[in-house]
């Protein structure tokens, strides 16, 4: 019997665009791997559409909130529907990157310093006057972002003292928190890693992209950025690389599925880890199926791998 | 071994007009405004649910039974001719004299500016374009790399003392202006209207500079209230009819569906455009104009054009009524007289790309306002349709607006 698969995709979430594109994109991989699917878009009547006929796995493939924040996760488990990518805690711990920043903290991971200020700090108890604070501790340029939301969105690098507001009240717009961070000079990495008890660690893929930093335009622009897989690192580093990204996925309590995002600081060679993506993107620019095809995994394959590793819980 | 990944293996072969063309987080956030849950003042979509479609349904039928072998041919490239004596009479209506020779139908308004700026522009030539400006005629114009120069409108429209200036500055350096770009009733952006003094001046500077005037009237007939201005191509006509050359479409008195706009220019300017018809895509769609022309055919359709005229005017007094009860002080917004925007300024230090996040996290979008600009001015800027929404859903976006305006506000100050 075929399985009845349903790509959840789309959604409400500002990565709409890209979670379409992710999902139609499965979709496809699905088809022609002979499984029943259907596309389902997020909103209203989801748990409807969940119930309404048998589905026997859930492919997410929907990014940002609602689809990597744990909500449809806990919906899911609710209706007692399997589901591709870490359950929901670790979907919890992941998305708001100033939990998952103290757990790295408190493991010993390296991460960029930062501190994280709320906007009601701002707006009610005089936040502001820190700021000059925090750039004695940690330096210029700094990295201003909003607490939860992917693909770079809100992201701004901040050189000068003065611009820093306009960065804050720009990340605000996108989550109620912000992190401010230093700006670690250094190569930009992406390891994806897939399995459940002796997950697999795929090569590491280098981001180079043609502006000062992988915004939103380089990463879905094919042309803005280059892409080196496997990352142009000696051994010893690849290696080391390789091990923060596993025991980032491990203390984020990932199964399955993710993709950790590293800046390897340029002198000290530090794996600085920014941050992890329980539903890393699937469309053509995407990191992940980059770093299957070097591992000698095609999209179908990977698209197939990630299912079965859902489908064995059943 | 390590291998760059080429994502696009073509890209030794793109022309370089390509590198004008990328993703854009604007792009995508704005995309989500055709979710049925948010309410949008992003896209200008006419309100096509208040045609009869019974009526349109008939129209189909006509156009197949009695004409099929007409609509569904190729057709000549200058238009069905008998749509173009209907468009001539609409033309009439808005006092201009020109009859079916003098006119050019393309697929769409947009078609037009496509193909003007293809038989004009060659890369690096200078043309002059209001701004802020209609977006969609800027990429236009822009994918044939011109030198685009930008004149400030105030609530009169274009600032001719400005174009004056200008014109006379490129002409000390020798250098020949192809055509100024407007949009003079009801502007898109700025919902402004060209005054008729300005018009005659835009006209006399244009004879004078030897160059031409691309006049885009989509929005004139859907006049809520006031006295018409005569057309510059009006006013052109009174004189030697050289200098306009004249655009518009069904898409706002009829619907955007059927893809028909048309050009009446200078005939040796018709010429060109229609063998550039031809080489583009042979001809308007024979089907969607044969139904136009019983649509318009049928005497109803000026009735139709006053149901659109009560629906836009009710739905602009709502908005520009919610923003006068709402938004705070330091904002201000064009009063249209007709048309589909409103163009909104908002203090200095605001930047509405920022704000537009936060507005379609709260289910409202609007178009931020430097994408109308050719020179990335605007970031305090925003244009609202109230052409798409009900009054209800409009005084609902306005007030969510109007309050994450008043927090930013609110934030902004506190880093002061």
């Amino acid at each position: 019997m075929k399985k009845n698969i349903a790509v959840l995709m789309g959604g409400r979430s500002l990565e709409r665009e890209i979670s379409l594109k992710s999902g139609h994109r499965v979709y496809g991989a699905l088809k022609k791997l002979g499984y029943s699917v259907t596309k389902l878009d997020i909103d209203e009547s989801i748990v409807d559409n969940l119930t309404s006929e048998k589905i026997d796995l859930a492919y997410i493939a929907l990014h940002g909130k609602d689809g990597e924040d744990g909500t449809i996760q806990e919906i899911l488990e609710l209706l007692n529907i399997p589901y591709t990518g870490p359950g929901v805690y670790s979907n919890i711990l992941s998305f708001d990157k100033i939990i998952s920043k103290q757990i790295l903290v408190s493991h010993n991971i390296p991460t960029p310093p930062f501190y994280f200020l709320n906007e009601s700090s701002f707006m009610e108890l005089g936040a502001s006057k820190l700021l000059p604070l925090v750039t004695e501790n940690l330096g210029l340029p700094l990295v201003v972002k909003p607490s939860a939301q992917g693909s770079a969105l809100g992201v701004k690098i901040v050189k000068k003292q003065e611009d820093i507001p306009d960065a804050i009240i720009s990340a605000l717009g996108y989550s109620k928190k912000v992190i401010i961070e230093k700006f670690i000079y250094g190569t930009e990495l992406a390891i994806s890693i897939i399995g459940k008890d002796n997950p697999q660690i795929l090569p590491v893929v280098e981001i180079v992209p043609e502006k000062d930093f992988f915004d939103f335009e380089s990463r879905y622009s094919p042309g803005k950025t280059n892409y080196f897989v496997p990352a142009r690192l000696p051994q010893s580093l690849t290696k080391k690389v390789k091990e923060t990204a596993a025991h980032v996925h491990d203390v984020l309590k990932c199964s399955k599925l993710s993709r950790v995002d590293i800046i390897l600081d340029k002198k000290e060679k530090i794996p600085y880890v920014l941050e992890l993506n329980t539903s890393p993107g699937m469309t053509d620019t995407s990191l992940l199926p980059m770093a299957a095809e070097e591992a000698g995994i095609s999209f179908e394959e990977l698209v197939e791998k990630i299912i079965k590793l859902s489908l064995e819980d059943d | 071994m390590s291998k760059e990944i080429i994502l696009d293996h073509w890209k030794h072969l793109y022309a370089s007009r390509v590198a004008l063309m990328f993703s854009s987080e604007i792009r995508d956030l704005l995309s989500l405004s055709a979710r049925p849950d948010i309410i949008s003042f992003a896209g200008g979509l006419p309100e096509v649910r208040a045609l009869n479609y019974q009526k349109l349904e008939r129209y189909i039928r006509r156009a197949l039974k009695m004409d099929g072998d007409i609509s569904l041919q190729y057709g000549s490239s200058d238009g069905y001719y008998p749509l173009k004596t209907k468009l001539a009479e609409v033309m009439k209506l808005e006092n201009i004299d020109a009859n079916e020779e003098d006119i050019v139908v393309t697929t769409g308004g947009q078609q037009a500016l496509d193909l003007l700026a293809k038989i004009f522009i060659n890369p690096g030539d200078h043309i002059i374009v209001e701004s802020p400006g209609y977006t969609g005629a800027l990429n236009s114009f822009k994918s044939y790399e011109p030198k685009i120069v930008s004149i400030p409108v105030d609530s009169n429209g274009i600032i001719t003392s400005e174009l004056e200036q200008k014109l006379k500055e490129l002409e000390n350096k020798n250098i020949q202006v192809k055509f100024i770009y407007v949009v003079p009733n009801f502007s898109n952006p700025s919902g402004y209207t060209l005054s008729l003094s300005r018009r005659k001046k835009m006209l006399s500077l244009a004879k004078k500079y030897n160059t031409l005037i691309i006049e885009d009237n989509p929005y004139g007939m859907l006049r809520f209230e006031g006295k018409p201005v005569p057309s510059i191509k009006e006013l052109d006509i009174k004189s030697s009819n050289q200098n306009v050359v004249y655009i518009s479409t069904l898409s706002k008195i009829f619907a955007p569906g059927f893809r028909i706009g048309w050009v009446a220019a200078p005939h040796p300017i018709l010429e060109k455009l229609t063998l550039a018809v031809q080489s583009a895509d042979l001809c308007t769609s024979s089907f969607s104009q044969r139904i136009a022309y019983e649509y318009f055919s049928d005497p109803c359709w000026k009735e139709n054009v006053v149901d659109f005229i009560k629906i836009y005017s009710a739905r602009r007094d709502i908005m520009i009524k919610t923003l006068e009860d709402h938004f705070p002080p330091g904002a201000s917004w064009s009063r249209p007289e007709g048309g589909f925007f409103v163009w909104l300024k908002l203090p200095e230090f605001l930047d509405t790309k920022e704000i537009l996040a936060d507005a379609i996290r709260n289910k409202v979008a609007y178009v931020p306002g430097s994408g109308f600009y050719a020179d990335n001015r605007g970031r305090n800027e925003a244009r609202l349709a109230f052409c798409s929404e009900n009054t209800e859903s409009i005084e609902k976006g306005i007030k969510i607006l109007s309050k994450i305006i008043k927090d930013k506000i609110k934030l902004y100050r506190s880093f002061k």
